[in-house]
């Protein structure tokens, strides 16, 4: 009991409220291993990024987009050579060498069969589509796009949630009667049919998928922003901040706003895969990405071949998809158990 | 009660008036007509016109007395000399450092405005030239006949002259551009209007010309229009199909509803029962268990349900019709799939519910005085919880009316859903309005229910 009692006490001398939740995440294994998942996407997408900028620049069709009517419909490499680093023996021979899986002879050290396996595992790795093009890099430039619109959005979305937040929160009166109003509109038009308008509005293409999501999902954020700074208002800290004639604009965003910052974070975490999945579905009706693989694009192409046996590229696409979605929402809900106390207690 | 319903009712119309307003900024003002999108490219202007004066998009924004028109474009001559290309005498000058692109006009001649279409009878019209004279004289003519009446002098801002025949002397030696405005009425017979630029001598230059149209009045306007519109409850017609949307809504909604009545009926049965199975399995494996399945089915796209679920139950397995709606058979697999994709949202919404109920303090009495689980979870935390899960359902209706959108494009339902993804994807504003118009209109008057439901309930919700 004692024991307890000074090492929380410790604790609470030593952490703030950002090195507590620090702390509970990195104890939480699944938000670790949710954070990693993150991590490793973010490198594919960097990739993605990195390959579509170098072909930019040469003027070439990148890998992705170059055609190989020999290689159509090729299965993923572990299918096609399910044998690749396992030297053969051929049947019809006597006292034969190890033949590959070419049927030519075999390398004669373990590492070089190693390497030459390794070759044909690298080749094309999950297959290709109808025209060839290689479902693994097609992959990584939808992650590519799948970063872009969830890190663009939320550029759109937070400063105006935050900013209208804060202002109705914090001056209350006719500014909060407006923005109060202006979400309440916002939050009565139906969500997806919303962004669809606005994305028609603007045009097909990636403009119109920012614009759309971001101008519509500022108002959840808004809202909470602007409850927590109502109650922030009423503290000492923000009534000491204002005897000492602090302006309104620095009280809000220099001591009011890292307090309610983590709402932020968590909102950021949460709705990025709702971002993503928009544009998948914006993507596969057609309004979303132009002439680029984006996930919806893969997937609706993928769609027709899925009816003659071509499973791989839908299966890919959806496991790509579903395991960025599956750690933010885990890393989203870890986030919020760890730095919003009230659900802590609440959901636990 | 009754004041606080009124009071209600009226805290409803700003937020109508906002859906209207936003839709018409989004539709109106940053989209424009559509006409040129859905009319295709060589499409005459006169057919541009006549689709925008059916739609009202031939008129001023918010507020405004004259409006432009298709029958002459606003020209400023910045890369050529646009619509005088053709006309004999004009000389294309482009811009240069200080001086923006012109057309200059040879003097001893009549130059006919190039308009794209025979104007109007009866409507007013505006005649807006950027002009420099260098010399001499030159005159404005609205018919061929020289009819005298000039109104002349170094002030070219001499308001134009009204009537049918008439005619505006141009003089002035100033070498500054001058902005002149002729107003003129097109008589019965648009046929006779000739509108020619007479110069005697003199070199004219033009920088900028706009024709505009004058309206009815000042409140002639796209928004009164919209407004009018909506209160007609006459939203348009597709372009697409040619109907008139009314009656596409119309026809939609019954099988919009048909298919998600019954997702929105199950889902909630079954998501309630299994944040229930939580709440009374709370800590235990088997709500830990339950939470990461709703987490994982959360994280499988929407698409990929519908596509999987077709492909493997519908074509693979052959357990359900694959495309149609002909009898209720055909909405099984729809169904299914649209309570199975909302199914772990769902869950974990009404798990935090329940769990939030049961750390109450009456919960906790309850046990004390020794009611058993079941009885705790069915006759006091279901009954509390209800409020929480009322609203929900309450708000959740009129986003039924919008139908599907996916599932109702893969199974072939004509219902409202599919009619909107259709719309976005030809461009069809007035569908796409009409969906998005009445959705939002739906949605305020639900929570205007909710309240009402609440006040009614709750005692605890102040009246007055």
């Amino acid at each position: 009991m004692n024991h307890s009692i000074t090492e929380s006490l410790n604790r609470s001398i030593s952490s703030s409220l950002w090195g507590d939740a620090w702390r509970q995440l990195c104890r939480d294994r699944i938000a670790v291993a949710s954070f990693w998942i993150i991590v490793i996407y973010l490198a594919m997408a960097l990739y993605g990024e990195g390959v579509f900028w170098y072909f930019h620049w040469q003027d070439m069709a990148p890998p992705y987009q170059q055609t190989n009517l020999r290689e159509e419909y090729l299965a993923p490499s572990v299918f096609r050579h399910p044998f690749a680093m396992i030297p053969r023996v051929n049947p019809g021979a006597v006292s034969s060498p190890a033949i590959d899986y070419r049927g030519q002879p075999a390398a004669r050290s373990v590492a070089a069969r190693f390497r030459v396996g390794l070759r044909t595992l690298a080749h094309h790795p999950l297959g290709t589509d109808n025209l060839g093009r290689d479902v693994f890099e097609r992959t990584v430039q939808g992650a590519r796009i799948a970063f872009q619109v969830g890190i663009i959005t939320s550029c759109i979305a937070i400063p105006i949630g935050v900013i209208l937040g804060c202002l109705a929160g914090y001056f209350g009166g006719k500014t909060d009667d407006f923005i109060v109003w202006l979400y309440s509109t916002f939050s009565s038009i139906p969500g997806l049919l919303f962004i669809l308008a606005i994305a028609m509005v603007v045009g097909k293409g990636l403009l119109g998928v920012y614009l759309g999501i971001g101008l519509t999902t500022w108002v959840n954020l808004c809202r909470l922003i602007r409850g927590e700074v109502m109650k922030h208002k009423t503290r000492p800290y923000v009534q000491a901040a204002h005897a000492l004639g602090l302006g309104p604009f620095r009280i809000m965003f220099r001591h009011i706003l890292p307090n309610v910052f983590h709402i932020v974070i968590i909102t950021f975490s949460l709705r990025f895969p709702a971002a993503i999945s928009t544009e998948v579905f914006m993507s596969f009706l057609g309004i979303g990405v132009q002439g680029e693989p984006s996930w919806g694009i893969m997937i609706s192409n993928a769609r027709l071949r899925l009816w003659q046996g071509v499973w791989w590229e839908m299966t890919f696409v959806t496991a790509a998809i579903f395991f960025i979605v599956l750690a933010f929402n885990l890393l989203g809900d870890a986030l919020r158990d760890a730095l919003d106390p009230r659900l802590r207690t609440s959901e636990r | 009660m009754f004041r606080y319903i009124i009071r209600r009712i009226f805290q409803m119309i700003p937020t109508v008036f906002g859906v209207i307003v936003i839709t018409f900024i989004l539709f109106n003002i940053v989209g424009g007509s559509p006409a040129a999108m859905t009319l295709g490219k060589n499409i005459s202007p006169k057919a541009l016109e006549e689709y925008d004066e059916q739609r009202g998009f031939n008129k001023p924004l918010l507020l405004g007395h004259w409006s432009a028109t298709r029958a002459y474009e606003d020209t400023t001559f910045v890369r050529n000399a646009g619509p005088w290309r053709q006309v004999e005498g004009v000389t294309y000058t482009a811009p240069q450092r200080r001086e923006p692109g012109l057309i200059t006009l040879a003097p001893g001649k009549d130059y006919a405005l190039p308009l794209a279409f025979k104007l109007k009878p009866q409507r007013t019209y505006q005649w807006i030239i950027k002009y420099r004279l260098r010399s001499g004289t030159a005159a404005f003519n609205t018919e061929q006949g020289h009819q005298p009446g000039d109104v002349a002098g170094t002030k070219p801002a001499l308001a134009g002259v009204s009537g049918f025949e008439c005619q505006t002397r141009l003089l002035t030696t100033n070498s500054a551009w001058q902005t002149v405005k002729i107003t003129f009425t097109a008589g019965a017979d648009p046929t006779a209007l000739k509108l020619t630029l007479h110069i005697e001598d003199g070199v004219l230059e033009i920088c900028a010309l706009k024709l505009r149209r004058q309206n009815a009045n000042w409140f002639d306007t796209q928004f009164v229009f919209y407004l009018s519109q909506i209160a007609r409850l006459d939203f348009g017609k597709s372009n697409f199909s040619n109907q008139r949307v009314a009656q596409m809504l119309k026809d939609g909604i019954g099988p919009s509803l048909c298919l998600t009545v019954p997702i929105f009926i199950v889902e909630l049965v079954v998501a309630v029962s299994i944040a229930l199975l939580c709440a009374f399995f709370r800590n235990t494996f088997v709500d830990r268990l339950i939470v990461v399945i709703a987490v994982v089915l959360m994280s499988v796209n929407y698409l990929v349900w519908i596509i999987f679920g077709q492909y493997v139950l519908g074509y693979r397995w052959g357990w359900f019709p694959l495309w149609g709606f002909e009898s209720w058979t055909f909405l099984l697999l729809p169904v299914l799939i649209g309570v199975v994709s909302g199914l772990g949202e769902n869950v974990r919404f009404y798990r935090t519910i329940m769990l939030d109920e049961m750390y109450r303090d009456y919960v906790r009495t309850a046990f004390a005085k020794g009611v058993s689980r079941p009885g705790v979870l069915f006759k006091h935390v279901l009954k509390n919880g209800m409020i929480p899960i009322l609203t929900n359902v309450v708000i959740a209706i009129p986003f039924l009316y919008t139908g599907s959108l996916l599932l109702e494009g893969f199974f072939g339902i004509p219902g409202l859903g599919n009619m909107g993804i259709n719309a976005v994807n030809y461009s069809d504003v007035d569908v796409i309005r009409a969906i998005v118009l009445i959705g939002s209109i739906l949605y305020v008057i639900a929570n205007l229910m909710t309240d009402l439901c609440y006040a009614l309930f709750d005692p605890r919700v102040k009246i007055g």
